[in-house]
């Protein structure tokens, strides 16, 4: 085994151990998010859209589930199966697209099995889930009729985006409806910071499951997360000292 | 029963998520072809997984046709183009003039258009970014935009004067101290919190495969 190996496999070591450390104390030493405005209106405005028999689109974006870009759709999953429970009895429950065929696939399952759990197997429809279009301009060229014809009043994109992105935050707009965006590309996020009026900046894409209480998972992995983060940036400044004063690694 | 279907997938996704990424940090043989093969199908299966999506797609619009929903006569006219292309694509191949001729002036001038309505819409969404969102951020944001813009582009006139030179070592000490900083920042977040979604996944806390 390489050192960079050694490493990598100790760092994921000590991060499923953190995790589940922090599972374990979230009794004695619970969580405590810093508060993000975007998230606590989006729970505001699911319960308005059900109330008013409008409908929430949640976009897992254009990225592949064996791509490395994949990440973000997966977290986009975990709030799927929270919001799905949460319009299970809505007029018009949720309705979820991607770009990808395996994706879409995995959406139809969380959709499903959110279903189940919410006692509603009945009212699962196998198109709530959707394959848009398989390459990334033709999805975002779907967007707005969809966005009109399904009435759609909250508008999340959490998934990989690249430049296309903008757009379909921006179609969200100019509907004036909720719009909710984030992704795991940097240059991507400024551009939806532009377009979307609920931008997640950084990390906060990933952490939408804990923010939403998707589980106790969700929240203890974030505590994990800043650990990790916070050895990282020590290891990153120790490396400059060193170099800085010429003692080579 | 239940549970136990649950808990076959569960170990399943645990197993092989293992094996694949065990096979990137040690390198055994055995490891090694196993996360190969495992990505094999993994491709494989994506691919097939493609041809449900498409039937699914085919399926949403017929759909909407067959119930006259709003919008409907964009359905009826993908679902026509759809067939063409996959007939044609299917009977002659890929390479086939009439395929090429639908995807070169089809297919490619449309997401051009798409791509010039983004400058468009960025442009727009920077102006609408000043009346919804007046705080400091937004503010920065904006401003160090238009200081990177105008330090980029060639100016009408003075394109060599020490203004616009100033301009330009204004831009590169922005987007090469400021920005790469806070963008290498945002990627070890983002990178963090990709492992931790994955990792959430292989403790079969998160399982996107249902239940």
């Amino acid at each position: 085994m390489t050192v960079e190996g050694l490493v990598g496999i100790t760092l994921l070591v000590v991060f499923v151990i953190l995790i589940l450390l922090f599972a374990g104390l979230r009794d004695r030493w619970p969580v405590v998010l810093r508060p993000i405005e975007s998230f606590r209106l989006l729970g505001q405005r699911i319960e308005r859209a059900v109330e008013a028999g409008q409908r929430v689109h949640l976009s897992l974006g254009t990225g592949s589930v064996i791509g490395s870009d994949s990440a973000p759709a997966l977290a986009g999953l975990a709030v799927l199966g929270k919001v799905a429970r949460e319009t299970s009895m809505s007029d018009r429950p949720v309705v979820v697209t991607a770009g990808d065929g395996a994706m879409t696939l995995l959406a139809q399952d969380t959709l499903r099995a959110a279903y189940n759990e919410a006692g509603a197997k009945d009212r699962y429809r196998a198109t709530s889930g959707r394959l848009l279009a398989p390459t990334p301009f033709s999805y975002i060229a779907g967007l707005p009729v969809l966005l009109a014809s399904e009435d759609v009043s909250v508008h999340m994109l959490i998934g990989s985006f690249g430049a296309e992105g903008a757009l379909g935050a921006d179609f969200g707009e100019r509907n004036r409806i909720f719009v909710l965006a984030g992704t795991d590309d940097v240059q991507s996020q400024a551009l939806l910071f532009a377009t979307a009026d609920h931008p997640l900046i950084g990390e906060e894409v990933f952490a939408s499951g804990a923010y939403l209480n998707v589980g106790h998972l969700h929240r203890s992995s974030i505590r994990a997360q800043d650990v990790v983060r916070l050895l990282v940036v020590v290891a990153i400044l120790i490396g400059t000292l060193l170099r800085t004063l010429g003692v080579g690694l | 029963m239940k549970i136990g279907t649950y808990m076959i997938w569960a170990a399943v996704a645990i197993g092989t998520g293992l094996l694949v990424l065990l096979g990137y940090f040690i390198e055994l043989q055995v490891l090694l072809g196993l996360r190969l093969l495992l990505l094999q199908w993994a491709v494989l299966l994506a691919a097939a997984a493609l041809l449900v999506g498409l039937f699914n797609l085919l399926s949403v619009h017929w759909s909407k046709v067959s119930l006259q929903e709003v919008g409907w006569p964009y359905s009826a006219i993908l679902i026509l183009f759809f067939l063409v292309t996959l007939v044609l694509g299917l009977i002659f191949g890929p390479d086939y003039e009439v395929v090429r001729l639908l995807f070169n002036y089809v297919q490619l001038p449309v997401e051009a258009s798409l791509t010039a309505l983004l400058a468009v819409a960025l442009t727009l969404a920077g102006f609408r970014l000043v009346s919804r969102r007046r705080d400091l951020v937004s503010v920065i944001f904006l401003g160090s935009a238009l200081l990177v813009l105008i330090g980029t582009g060639p100016w009408p006139v003075a394109s060599d004067s020490f203004i616009a030179q100033g301009f330009g070592d204004l831009r590169a000490w922005i987007s090469q101290v400021w920005a790469a900083g806070g963008a290498r920042g945002v990627l070890l977040g983002v990178a963090l919190g990709a492992v931790t979604t994955g990792l959430r996944i292989l403790l079969a806390a998160d399982r996107p495969y249902g239940d």
